[in-house]
């Protein structure tokens, strides 16, 4: 992990320094420390109550740390004389008073910059909320919400966007769009941190995970570094003669796992490997597929102490 | 590569935007107004207040001008500070209830500026409401009165009518504040609620117990609500002590709230 102290403050970047947070007894951050550098996409892993809503509060000022300190862009959140044009957040889709219409709520948050009528029609449109931007915001769907409160976050064009489960509850093309604009926005430079329960969409979306486990920080490396660490690379091979190759290769039984007649399943060693004893040996080969793991995988072992709330096994 | 990845960052949004106090109003004000429980209360304040004074104005025929004729205006305060209290509980706790709060907060990190711009918000809004009740009861009573408002003694007239628009506008407070201090709706209603109507019943009863308990009922004028009748009294004698002591009550929870509000996550 990147010694935060020694990396020069860069605008929108993330920099949590021991950051704790007690509630009574209870520890719900126990001194993180990370960073979320601009240019790339961060997501923010961990089972539920492993403080990264907790963590995504101290960042945006709503929550005082019990120690440590959290800036962005080297400031304290407090600090920012602008803070809806350096930070954008969705802290939950429920930060909207129900009484209120989509666009007056976002023509009051607006107005606190003096961000105009025009860029809040722009993220009306931008965030596809335009059919039901007159409606209470009470009555909303969790997708349509969720939309609403991602348009409040880009309201001021921030260089740093936080979003905790910006997917929650969107439909398939909400999820889609929500992946290409957060990629999007990284791309031109920005920083974007973001949660998600959804692995798969966050294999597709991150660069860089942070993952967190009862508080702490249990990783913090790129996305295929941390699978790769994470989780064991088998081998699927199909031969007419397996157990002629299984020889040929000289290791232990346990590694090897006949999954149906003519195909096994092989942990330990390269395709290369096998491919080089079959071609040696003259034994066909039907099939030599390398499966990598999944970050899923590599989430549900990192964090398989760390899981809180944790469901039973079904026998 | 694409175009966009290659892009600089971006300098596209302009510097002049950022938060200013004069924002900050505005935002309050557009808040107060988009939402239809303000509306509601502002009418109900309205509907309340000019339907007794009408009541009143009839009634106060039969006893040939021994009533003030400001006084017609100002009596339905006794309820319609009640609906200013809660209006003012309402604009914080309808934010906590809601999750709204985070949203403010992380727009305009500074708590207490926040606080202010509140409360300088809904104090306008509810005297502007009172001004414009008072102005319309006036006109309607008006024909049913026998002795009219006397513009020409200030002390009469003028003066306890501002002083009306004021004590409103302080009720609200006392609300906005104790809204700050308990964020739970119901908490924040009962406890303005309580300052500005239980307690004065419960200070008068005082008056049944004998000498002994006398500075019990003494005390009763410190209450808000006999702070404001001692404001709006025509020619009234004890301006400063109701104003002090009614200043107090607005700024006292005010105060507790903005503590709590600094110190509390939100």
């Amino acid at each position: 992990m990147p010694d935060a102290r020694a990396l020069p403050t860069v605008e929108g970047m993330i920099v949590a320094e021991e950051l704790t947070k007690r509630y009574g007894d209870k520890t719900a951050v126990d001194g993180v420390s990370f960073t979320v550098a601009p240019g790339r996409v961060t997501g923010f892993l961990g089972p539920n109550g492993a403080g990264k809503s907790t963590t995504m509060r101290m960042i945006v000022g709503l929550d005082r740390p019990s120690s440590g300190t959290v800036t962005v862009s080297g400031r304290d959140y407090r600090q920012l004389r602008s803070p809806l044009t350096e930070v954008g957040v969705l802290l939950d889709a429920k930060a909207v008073h129900t009484g209120r219409s989509a666009r007056n709520h976002l023509r009051a948050m607006a107005a606190t910059h003096g961000i105009g009528r025009t860029r809040v029609d722009e993220v009306i449109e931008l965030t596809g909320i335009g059919s039901v931007a007159g409606k209470r915001a009470g009555a909303f769907s969790l997708g349509m919400g969720q939309r609403l409160g991602i348009a409040a976050a880009l309201l001021g064009d921030p260089h740093t966007l936080i979003l905790d489960e910006p997917v929650n509850g969107l439909d398939p093309e909400g999820v889609r769009w929500v992946r290409q604009f957060v990629r999007h926005l990284a791309a031109e430079g920005r920083t974007v941190l973001l949660s998600s329960h959804l692995m798969s969409e966050m294999s597709q979306t991150a660069d860089h995970v942070i993952v967190l486990g009862r508080g702490k920080v249990l990783a913090d490396a790129p996305l295929p570094e941390l699978v790769s660490t994470w989780t064991t690379t088998t081998l699927l091979v199909r031969s007419p003669r397996l157990d002629d190759l299984v020889s040929a290769l000289r290791i232990p039984d346990a590694t090897i796992s006949a999954i149906e007649p003519g195909t096994v399943q092989i942990v330990g060693v390269t395709a290369q490997t096998v491919g080089d004893a079959a071609a040696a040996h003259g034994i066909p080969l039907y099939e030599l597929t390398p499966r990598v793991g999944s970050l899923e995988d590599a989430y549900l072992a990192l964090t398989d102490d760390s899981v809180e709330y944790k469901t039973k096994e079904i026998a | 590569m694409t175009a966009v990845a290659a892009a600089p960052r971006r300098t596209s949004h302009s510097p002049a935007l950022s938060l200013s106090f004069a924002h900050l109003l505005k935002s309050e004000a557009i808040k107060i107004l988009s939402l239809r429980s303000t509306w509601w209360s502002l009418g109900v304040t309205a509907a309340l207040s000019i339907g007794i004074s009408l009541l009143i104005a009839a009634a106060s025929n039969d006893s040939a001008g021994a009533f003030p004729a400001v006084n017609v205006v100002l009596a339905p305060t006794q309820f319609t500070m009640l609906v200013a209290g809660i209006l003012g509980a309402i604009v914080v706790t309808g934010e906590y209830s809601t999750g709204m709060i985070r949203s403010t907060l992380t727009a305009e990190p500074r708590r207490g500026a926040v606080l202010l711009a509140k409360a300088l918000v809904v104090a306008v809004v509810m005297a502007i409401t009172t001004v414009v009740t008072y102005l319309v009861a006036i006109v309607l009573t008006a024909p049913l009165l026998t002795v009219g408002l006397d513009w020409s003694r200030p002390a009469e007239s003028l003066v306890p009518l501002v002083l009306g628009v004021v004590s409103m506008a302080a009720f609200t407070l006392i609300g906005l504040g104790f809204g700050f201090l308990l964020r739970s709706g119901a908490a924040a209603i009962a406890a303005t609620v309580g300052v500005l109507f239980v307690l004065p019943i419960v200070f008068s009863m005082f008056s049944f117990a004998g000498p002994s308990w006398q500075w019990v009922v003494d005390a009763a004028a410190y209450l808000p609500v006999n702070a404001a009748a001692q404001l709006t009294t025509p020619a009234g004698d004890a301006l400063v002590q109701g104003g002090i002591t009614l200043a107090a009550w607005a700024i006292g929870p005010l105060l507790l709230g903005f503590v709590a509000l600094r110190s509390r996550d939100a």
